[in-house]
């Protein structure tokens, strides 16, 4: 009887101990494969062909796999669902062999076919797809079935030869049309799962539950605790299991980057893809520092609404870029944690040379807005400058509206509004000023072919003939790469001779990343692969060293 | 002598109103004349802002950026160099004013909502006070962002939705406080002697019910201050440069670790003025309490 007592404490005390070693997530995570993963916000849905927010494509890129899959390091392409691919003579018909190992989480195989109903559900007007314009145009028909100038979904140019054999035909030739395959937007979605608990263009459907979900990524679907969590798990029918070493992702929704920063330095997380400005200065003077930098293809930007006066003066617009001053906004203000950038196409574009017209010039800015008819900012009407509610936005509008009012004397009022409330103001250019920012892949038509006259996401009401056709035919009829180059540039001195809006500065990945974590270098595309992440299971969580550890360390 | 004692009796006789009675009693009480006069002084400096600040409110310097207190800036500067005294006493033209205004918004309604209900009673009460619990349900958020959708962005307009919301809780208490007093002997005389009903409400009840009544506004005025900060931060109320002591504080607080000057400054001034509106209003009751008082 006393034994069996003594045994019992024995056991609780024990157990308490373990409790009070207190192993935090990153160590639990490390032993048992499982990644935590700080995701921004509670994603909206996982459907790849509804989704456009980055917490949402962090998680479908762990659910799904497109046809291509792309090396985190190198940004290389390399094989997705399909095995390999080739062109036809004229590079206008892209031939994929699938991979017939591929298969879904239930263990049906990945087929030609469920491209080609996925695909057209994708492009399917019911179903709203706000990308469609950017990730499908380049394919045959996609742009006239999407805006519904042809009913027949069998006119888009996808074709299944057999199970294992897919032919895209392509609009028109292009040199990185190979990239767009790689986005989760074109990723393939399980027919009989979709059609089981919905019609196939309700945009939400119970089909993305956990009990119900079928995907053919490397993970699956396994818990998802609303506010709380998404959990996933390893697909174990996943054709290329043997090189995924995780056993499962948690990503956490947190709202506010302090808060995520706060769990990230108790060890709560493995990575938080945004920590808050103001402590990036001491995450960079930690002797080994869990800071992860590096350029990516987005930038930042004013729109201009050119329908309201006075901003329909070219010379008005072109006095309100040129009086910003970049530099030091993105050294003080931003504490370098993005690249000023006066151009539209982003710092670091592989092969191509920027145009540099817009760069700070307060004196050229003064002269410009004197000839347009207000000089010294004198009778020059009361703007005002959207942002959508956030931090890192409220503090560029103070400072760009005090460099406005130092440099030009015009007052500008600002103003924030919620990030729906937001779109839906700047779709009815509903706006004087506002502020958005464009994140897209490492060849310049991912930037420039949005800002046609046309195109989905130009809201500034600027439309250039020649613009147009440089983009629509010139381009088109150009296969070759650096003559593609050659007239991206000239279509971008044109743009940026208009000034539809003033570019402010390129992103840079800023990501806290515990050294147990392997596999998410920052890169141009700001790309993740799963496949590619490891955690060392004895590594310990990552330590903020104070100055004085520092010191220690020195001597 | 005899002069002496017969001027005494004048005094005597013409006695001392329930008003001078109390400002005697509060000004015994010196917590609560401290407190009037951090808030006269609160008060002055935020009328005389725009000629006692050392800088313009705008003025930024983003090649010095945050800095800790020192000889120039007193208080520090926040990341856009920006002068944080400077700050605090804009912000606190705006918050006096919100915290004011919107409580005195609050309180007229409130308290006169109340006073009606409780005295009346019967089937008008009810109907009164049905109506307090269905504004009560209203999500409070949207009531008030409906308020600045229809009527637009204005900051007089922020401050009277503000109160028009925060009058609810006010009407209750004034209204059960009104049951009870009018079960009383002194207005039943009252009654009898044939005064009008709102002079009955007025002479009477509101003054007898005031001490509740204060020590809830002293109470709704911090939280009026704060949730002009929250509503600024949705984008509802005041706008950058302007800014306010809530809009401070919850901007602080983000860089308390690196910046801690810019959270404990404004955090300072809010709790003084907090402090010394609740020393005030503790004085308040206790003078304005005649069951509480010895004379």
């Amino acid at each position: 009887m006393t034994a069996f007592r003594q045994l019992i404490t024995a056991v609780t005390v024990s157990g308490l101990l373990a409790c009070s070693a207190g192993e935090n997530n990153v160590e639990r995570g490390n032993r048992e494969g499982i990644l935590y993963f700080g995701n921004g916000t509670e994603p909206q849905t996982i459907d790849p062909h509804v989704l456009t927010g980055s917490p949402e494509g962090n998680l479908a890129s762990a659910l799904f796999e497109p046809l291509i899959a792309r090396n985190p390091y190198t940004l290389e392409i390399e094989p997705g669902v399909a095995e390999r691919w080739e062109f036809n003579a004229d590079r206008s018909v892209i031939t994929f062999y699938l991979n017939p190992e591929a298969r879904w989480s239930n263990g049906d195989p990945v087929t030609a076919q469920d491209f080609v109903w996925s695909w057209q559900r994708a492009l399917n007007p019911k179903i709203g797809n706000q990308v469609a314009d950017v990730v499908f145009y380049h394919i045959r028909n996609a742009e006239a079935y999407h805006l519904g100038r042809i009913d027949d979904p069998d006119a888009i140019g996808v074709q299944a030869l057999d199970a294992h054999t897919l032919r895209v035909a392509l609009e028109y030739s292009n040199p990185f049309a190979l990239l767009k395959f790689t986005y989760v937007y074109l990723a393939p979605v399980h027919r009989a799962t979709i059609e089981a608990h919905g019609a196939p263009t309700d945009r939400f459907s119970p089909w993305t539950r956990p009990v119900n979900f079928v995907g053919n990524g490397p993970f699956t679907l396994d818990e998802w605790k609303m506010q709380r969590f998404v959990k996933v798990k390893r697909n174990p029918y996943y054709w290329d299991r043997d090189n995924v070493a995780l056993n499962g992702i948690v990503f956490r929704p947190i709202e506010s980057s302090t808060t995520e920063e706060k769990m990230f330095r108790s060890g709560q997380l493995h990575t938080a893809l945004n920590p808050p400005n103001s402590k990036i200065p001491d995450y960079r003077a930690q002797s080994e520092t869990p800071l992860v930098e590096g350029p990516f293809m987005g930038i930042y930007y004013y729109m201009m609404n050119m329908e309201h006066p006075p901003l329909d003066n070219g010379r008005v617009r072109r006095a309100m870029a040129l009086s910003i001053d970049r530099e030091t906004l993105a050294r003080s203000v931003l504490q370098d944690t993005v690249t000023a950038w006066s151009s539209y196409v982003p710092f670091g574009m592989p092969d191509y040379e920027h145009t540099h017209i817009l760069d700070f010039d307060p004196e050229a800015a003064r002269r410009l807005l004197a000839e347009a008819g207000y000089p010294g900012g004198a009778g020059f009407p009361a703007l005002t400058l959207k942002y959508n509610t956030a931090e890192n936005h409220r503090s560029v509008a103070i400072a760009v509206q005090q460099m406005w009012k130092q440099h030009l004397n015009i007052d500008v009022q600002i103003a924030n509004e919620e990030w729906r409330v937001y779109l839906d103001s700047l779709d009815q250019h509903n706006y004087d000023i506002a502020r958005m920012g464009w994140v897209a892949d490492i060849y310049p038509g991912s930037f420039l072919d949005t800002m046609i006259s046309t195109g989905g996401t130009n809201r500034t009401g600027f439309a250039n003939a020649e613009y147009d056709r440089i983009i629509l035919e010139d381009l088109r009829a150009t296969p070759d790469k650096d003559a593609q180059m050659q007239l991206y540039q000239r279509a971008e001195r044109i743009f940026l001779e208009e000034t539809p809006l003033i570019p402010i500065y390129a992103y840079k990945t800023k990501r806290l990343v515990q050294p147990s974590l392997q596999g998410m270098p920052a890169n141009a595309g700001d790309m993740l692969n799963y496949k590619y992440v490891v955690l060392d299971a004895d590594a310990p969580a990552w330590k903020w060293q104070t100055p004085a550890d520092n010191r220690q360390a020195a001597n | 002598m005899t002069t002496e004692v017969i001027t005494d009796i004048a005094q005597a006789e013409q006695g001392t109103s329930l008003w001078q009675d109390a400002w005697v009693r509060l000004k015994k009480n010196r917590l609560a004349v401290c407190g009037l006069i951090v808030l006269l002084i609160m008060v002055m400096t935020a009328l005389l802002t725009p000629w006692i600040a050392p800088y313009a409110f705008d003025a930024q310097n983003l090649d010095l950026g945050a800095t800790p207190p020192s000889a120039a800036h007193w208080l520090g500067t926040d990341i856009f160099g920006r002068d944080m005294l400077t700050q605090i006493l804009y912000g606190g033209r705006i918050s006096l004013a919100v915290g004011f205004i919107a409580t005195t918004v609050a309180l007229l309604i409130g308290v006169t909502w109340g006073a009606i209900a409780g005295y009346v009673g019967g089937r008008v009460d009810a109907v009164m006070m049905r109506l307090v619990d269905i504004l009560y349900a209203l999500p409070f958020m949207i009531f008030i962002v409906l308020l600045m959708v229809v009527f637009g962005r204005n900051m007089l307009l922020l401050f009277l939705a503000i109160g028009a919301v925060e009058w609810l809780t006010m009407a209750r208490i004034m209204r059960g406080q009104v049951q009870s007093l009018r079960q009383q002997e002194f207005v039943e005389a009252a009654i009898s002697l044939g005064l009008p009903t709102s002079t009955i409400i007025r002479r009477h009840l509101v003054p007898n019910a005031l001490g509740p009544i204060i020590v809830y506004t002293t109470l709704t005025i911090p939280g009026v201050m704060l949730l002009e900060a929250f509503l600024s931060f949705l984008g509802l109320g005041v706008q950058p440069p302007q800014t306010s002591w809530g809009l401070l504080i919850s901007y602080g607080a983000d860089t308390m670790e690196e910046y801690p000057w810019l959270l404990i400054y404004p955090g300072l001034t809010l709790t003084v003025t907090l402090f010394s509106l609740n020393f005030l209003g503790d004085g308040l009751r206790d003078a304005l309490d005649v069951r509480g008082s010895r004379d």
